[in-house]
């Protein structure tokens, strides 16, 4: 049974509950608008823009292990036949010389290290790795001169463009974070980007019948 | 309240375990030179036990080489050549029972260049059969030739943990800058890279 002092506490208690509910739920109306309005206009980080060089082709790159000249681009296209759909890829064509001075260890180009840039938004699009010397991910041996490579880029079907923009990323010799409980000897890791190459492609259509 | 359930207990210990898990896998102990690895040290002509496997691995000889061919090759391969030279390594593999850990070959030298294998074509390889048989081939690296003194073939077994493991390497006899020229100057214009070759281990 309950007794008046309980019953008289639990209306005081409703009281206190009920007397800032308008505030309360006010405080977080605002509170969810505002986060709307900030997700609505891009984010709370401040956009910055591109912060790494724009060069235009032919250039000289150097980024991490691997020193880039690119020279040329080129949009090939291969027309629809009765067997398969019709493809366009980006091919890009570069030097590409190994400069680990730090482990003078061979390494192929790998197809993360350099990227399409769209542009307008889009999600940069990552190579199939360097195609060097007549094999692809070619590893190439520190010391040697530098040795003729192309990398390949899946775009749609009706992609032009009169210029593209390649990006080119590189790695860092460092350790991790000791206090984190991580290893402090540097390897190659943590890619970055390093620059943005400029190059005019031009058209070629392969229909297969020059190879 | 009580405070030390034991499913607080667990979570905490999970984390001790956690930390020592990250610690055995450091990418020191699984990339990097290791303290943790035996050396089995060798020279052409010796079979050399792998990791405690019961497999041996053998380096049959080396050949130098201006560029390379694959043996299956079609009327519109072009052979690969090289800024440097090539280095073919002819091996023998005989396999044990137990499964060998997997490796990685590399060609290290004096100077502190490490050559990997090449990528292409596919019958440049180095690998240990099924059990009961034993195989031959070859496995090709590109080099520069001004750093080939002290030239050796590495085998390091991967490794994910930090356990105590053996790799194996082999003198390939090249003692001085010297006799690397006389090699390399001696290189023959075309190698033909075959397929391996298995057979029933005897």
């Amino acid at each position: 049974m309950e007794s008046l002092d309980e019953v008289i506490d639990a209306m005081i208690a409703d009281r206190v509950i009920h007397r800032h509910r308008r505030i309360w739920l006010l405080l977080i109306a605002l509170i969810v608008a505002a986060a709307l309005v900030i997700l609505a206009t891009g984010g709370w980080k401040e956009k910055k823009g591109r912060t790494v060089p724009t060069l235009d082709a032919p250039a000289t790159v150097t980024a991490g292990r691997f020193e880039f000249n690119f020279t040329k681009a080129e949009i090939v296209r291969k027309p629809k036949t009765d067997y398969s759909k019709a493809e366009t890829t980006l091919r890009v064509y570069f030097t590409a010389k190994n400069i680990d001075t730090e482990e003078q260890k061979s390494e192929s180009v790998s197809g993360r290290l350099l990227k399409f840039v769209p542009g307008g938004g889009k999600d940069l699009i990552e190579s199939n790795g360097g195609d060097c010397h007549g094999g692809l991910n070619w590893e190439l041996v520190y010391g040697l001169p530098p040795e003729e490579c192309s990398t390949k880029f899946d775009v749609d079907p009706d992609f032009t463009a009169d210029v593209v923009e390649i990006g080119v990323l590189q790695e860092h010799y460092e350790g991790d974070n000791g206090s984190l409980g991580l290893n402090e000897k540097p390897y190659w890791h943590n890619e970055d980007a390093a620059a943005v190459v400029r190059l005019k492609p031009t058209v070629v259509v392969d229909d297969g019948k020059n190879r | 309240m009580k405070l030390y359930r034991p499913a607080t207990v667990l979570v905490g210990l999970l984390f001790v375990l956690l930390g020592g898990v990250t610690r055995l896998a450091g990418p020191d102990h699984v990339y990097g030179e290791d303290q943790n690895l035996k050396v089995v040290h060798g020279t052409i002509g010796e079979a050399l036990p792998y990791a405690g496997s019961g497999s041996t691995m053998k380096v049959i000889r080396i050949k130098f080489a201006k560029s390379i061919v694959s043996a299956d090759a079609g009327d519109d391969d072009k052979p690969f050549d090289t800024n440097g030279v090539f280095v073919a390594v002819e091996w023998d593999a005989i396999r044990g029972v137990k499964d060998p850990d997997s490796f990685t070959p590399t060609l290290i030298t004096d100077g502190g260049s490490v050559y990997q294998k090449v990528s292409d074509p596919s019958e440049s390889r180095i690998d240990f059969p099924d059990a009961g048989f034993a195989s031959t081939g070859t496995v090709v690296f590109e080099a520069n030739p001004a750093d080939l003194k002290g030239l050796t073939l590495r085998l390091k077994p991967t490794m994910f943990f930090n356990v105590y493991n053996s790799e194996i390497r082999v003198d390939l006899g090249v003692p001085t800058e010297a006799i690397a020229q006389q090699m390399v100057d001696g290189a023959v214009d075309q190698y033909v890279v075959n397929d391996d070759v298995t057979r029933v281990a005897s």
